[in-house]
């Protein structure tokens, strides 16, 4: 079985700036993957380039086996998006929007209905029928696009942020949808900056820094490269360190250094601060 | 690291100093925002529509200011000097509509931001005083003053310094009834739905300017000079009833000064000068009170105001299909997709009052329009045509930003399984079938207005507005995605489209008339009127091959511009 997602080689310049250098993917359907890095790295270049938002400078990337560039209808027509913008249109309210959504992806005018009704309905946006999109809060329009990327029922999900601006209670919907999707043999790629939820969620990580992957494997193969790294074996036995668990917060600090964004960590520098 | 200064360590006072520092800040924000602009993708192009729009602006500030300057010299120098109020009311109006269709200051920058810096309350009323000062109806109505001061002095040299400071309080007056004006109707316009009846009573306002136009205007009203004679009487009556009521009003006050300066009565001239400033005082404390409140940091916005209803136990409806299932195969004329953007795009049309207006709009000015010229020149054939090149030129320009009012949507055509030449042609269809409604709306009113056009002028006619419409939509098609531009929903006044793709698309209508008319002129000379509809049908049919060659290739040109599509659709508002 091919790979849900395949990139290889995929590069992005901006004039004299790599943003995204020889990237290379593999995410097997049925991956929860999380995708990390510090600000800048280069995350929502490459989310953009794997979904057709943007064109790489040079590389491959397939989609369920499909190439995406030859045959980008096919592609386009088995994956769900939630982009950083949204992509919502402010002018529909949401059942239009939904059913706007549903029909561009094939969808019949019945089947678009009853998913859309069924979808506000579990993301707690049905008593909002009249409302225009415009009008909605940050969290309820972040609810409202992943109800938009998924009413199609996407083989493969991208999802930059979902959680950004989404409360505690809207969250935990979404964890749970998501993870029902995954039980039944979707394949999600997601970047956040909420490690806990991508630790909670995500069976593998890649992470990139500087436009390059820097880490890609299950966490619990991070955590044993990073643990190995931390504290060597002593006479053969693991040391008391080593046995301790490393949250991934921990793991990404590790791999990707305190000095990765250039900002400096001496707090003797910043004295004045009260 | 390096230690922070000492004064600016929070136990200090605040100094004088630190507050001029804040002013040359915001000031050097303001410049550097202006230069960056032309600094981004399409910069040049926004730089070259300026370079050409400016000399109109100029032209709009010169012409009115000469005008009034020359008028004031007359009504002074024939010792007419109580008319100088017509120039005064004239002033104040013309600055109020330039207001509302220049804009207002803040479009580019919220100035509301300031407020989480350590500003002083006072500071801030300053600032954001300030922002307003350089709009083009303040440097406009200030031109015009001078103008009128300039006019009398000449006139009347001895009169310099009682003109001087009369006009400058009014001038002053003047625009800062425009700032408390503008800065309380943004309070009121911060919901959507004061947004819409605002929009709703600038076109009122807009069409009652343009029937009283045509009804008075004596261009419009040739043969009935017994009738306008009659309705100016009676406006003049109203005036005069009024005129009490006026008189206390800053541009009759002002007249009244110059009137006791001319006379060398002091003390009423210092009375009137007086109460004209204490209008603008009243006038900047009226904004200062808005600007009191917006420091306290109010949040006005619909999305601050959006607060979940609480959730009503619903039945869980039956589990939609999960498997997928294709739209059924249906022989349309329009494919599903394209059925689907059409319909998506007539729920944006009718959401949009304001571009709902701008279209309706040429309508209702051709009906006064065709109405008052239909009774001058009978009926002519050249009725028609005017009247839908009229229509025409408020529905070319839409087709030069179809993505603008969808900001950070746009990006779903390019994430779905779409072609994007379906896109574009569903937001072309739309714009064809306005233009098809407005012609069968303007066939209506001159057949009912004045006599049913031949059929001849129907028909050549309508291959010439297809001609156009199919030309403008071509290029306006590429100027959307290459040169979009980001509609702010939360300003009444807007701009459309991009300066430049303004230009383009009047250059385009314009050039096309300029062909046509010629064309026509031609046929007139040789009588051979008929053949235009030939002529204009070749016209119209390689204007549909320059179309289905553009659509044919958009999807390409989608691809290579999508980035500068989305840098300005899903920049932050």
């Amino acid at each position: 079985m091919p790979p849900a997602i395949a990139a290889s080689a995929l590069t992005r310049t901006f004039g004299d700036f790599t943003a995204v250098d020889h990237v290379d993917l593999a995410v097997e359907p049925g991956q929860f993957f999380g995708f990390l890095g510090p600000n800048g790295a280069g995350k929502s270049t490459t989310i953009k380039m794997l979904t057709g938002l943007l064109t790489p400078t040079s590389g491959s990337i397939q989609i369920l086996g499909e190439d995406l560039f030859a045959n980008p209808l096919e592609v386009k027509r088995s994956i769900g998006v939630v982009p950083e913008g949204m992509a919502l249109f402010g002018k529909l309210t949401a059942n239009e929007y939904l059913n706007f959504v549903g029909r561009m992806y094939g969808l019949d005018k019945q089947t678009t209905e009853l998913r859309s009704a069924e979808l506000l309905d579990f993301m707690g946006l049905a008593n909002e029928s009249r409302k225009l999109i415009a009008d909605y809060s940050h969290g309820m329009g972040k609810k409202l696009a992943l109800a938009a990327a998924v009413i199609h029922g996407p083989k493969v999900l991208f999802l930059d942020e979902p959680f950004e601006g989404v409360d505690a209670i809207a969250a935990n919907t979404l964890k749970t949808m998501l993870q029902s999707m995954i039980a039944r043999g979707a394949t999600i790629f997601l970047t956040s900056h909420v490690l806990e939820i991508v630790e909670r969620l995500c069976s593998h990580i890649a992470i990139i820094q500087r436009g390059r992957i820097v880490a890609h494997g299950s966490l619990d193969e991070l955590r044993a490269g990073v643990q190995a790294r931390l504290t060597p074996a002593v006479n053969g036995q693991p040391s008391p360190e080593a046995r301790t668990r490393l949250t991934l917060e921990e793991i990404f600090l590790n791999v990707v250094g305190s000095d990765s964004t250039g900002a400096s960590h001496h707090e003797q520098e910043l004295s004045w601060l009260s | 690291m390096a230690q922070l200064d000492p004064e600016l360590a929070p136990n200090n006072a605040w100094t004088a100093d630190q507050t001029r520092a804040q002013f040359y800040a915001i000031a050097c924000l303001r410049w550097r925002m202006l230069v960056n602009g032309f600094r981004r993708k399409g910069g040049t192009g926004e730089l070259i529509g300026r370079i050409i729009v400016y000399p109109v602006l100029a032209g709009m500030a010169f012409g009115p200011s000469i005008g009034a300057g020359i008028a004031a010299f007359y009504f002074t120098f024939s010792g007419h000097l109580d008319h100088i109020a017509w120039l005064l009311w004239g002033t104040f109006a013309f600055c109020q509509l330039l207001n509302i269709n220049l804009g207002q200051p803040g479009s580019t920058f919220d100035p509301t931001q300031l407020i989480r810096f350590p500003l002083r309350l006072r500071n801030y009323v300053l600032i954001r005083l300030c922002f307003g000062l350089l709009t083009p109806a303040n440097v406009i109505g200030s031109m015009i003053a001078f103008a009128i001061a300039l006019g009398i002095v000449i006139a009347e040299p001895h009169l310099w310094l009682y003109a001087a400071i009369a006009l400058l309080l009014f001038n002053k007056a003047n625009i800062l009834f425009s700032r408390m004006v503008f800065a309380w109707v943004d309070r009121w316009l911060s919901t959507r739905h004061a947004r819409e009846v605002f929009t709703g009573l600038i076109f009122a306002f807009s069409i009652g300017i343009q029937y009283l136009n045509f009804t008075f205007n004596p261009a419009y009203n040739h043969g009935h000079n017994h009738d306008i004679s009659r309705r100016v009487s009676f406006i003049l009556s109203i005036y005069h009833r009024i005129h009490p009521l006026l008189a206390w009003l800053p541009p009759e006050l002002t007249t009244s000064s110059l009137l006791s300066a001319a006379r060398s009565a002091f003390v009423p001239y210092l009375l009137s000068s007086v109460a004209v400033a204490l209008y603008a005082t009243v006038f900047f404390a009226t904004f200062a009170l808005r600007m009191a409140t917006e420091f306290r940091g109010e949040n006005l916005s619909d999305a601050a105001n959006a607060v979940s209803a609480p959730r009503t136990a619903k039945t869980r409806l039956a589990a939609a299909s999960t498997a997928f299932r294709p739209s059924p195969v249906r022989r349309t004329l329009l494919s599903p997709t394209v059925s689907t953007l059409l319909a998506k795009e007539f729920l944006y049309l009718r959401r949009n009052l304001g571009l709902f207006m701008g279209l309706v709009m040429p309508v209702v000015l051709v009906f006064f329009f065709a109405t008052r010229l239909a009774v001058r020149s009978g009926g002519a054939s050249w009725l028609f045509p005017a009247a839908l090149a009229y229509s025409l030129m408020g529905i070319i320009p839409f087709s030069f930003n179809s993505f603008g009012l969808e900001g950070a949507g746009s990006q779903f055509y390019f994430f779905a399984p779409l072609r994007l030449r379906d896109v574009v042609l569903a937001k072309n269809l739309v714009n064809i079938l306005i233009a098809v409604l407005e012609i069968f709306v303007v066939l209506a009113i001159i057949s009912y207005v004045a006599a049913p056009p031949p059929l001849w002028v129907v028909a050549a006619t309508l291959l010439w507005v297809l001609t156009t419409l199919l030309v403008a939509l071509t290029f306006g098609n590429r100027r959307s995605l290459s040169a979009p531009k980001k509609i702010d929903l939360t300003r009444a006044t807007r701009k459309q489209t991009t300066g430049l793709s303004a230009l383009i698309a009047v250059g385009i209508f314009l050039g096309s008339m300029a062909i046509a008319s010629l064309l026509a002129v031609a046929a007139f000379f040789t009588h051979l009127l008929w053949a235009l509809v030939p002529v204009f049908a070749l016209l119209a049919a390689a204007a549909a091959l320059l179309y289905g060659r553009g659509l044919h290739s958009i999807d390409r040109y989608a691809l290579d511009h999508r980035e500068q599509l989305f840098a300005e659709l899903c920049k932050a508002s």
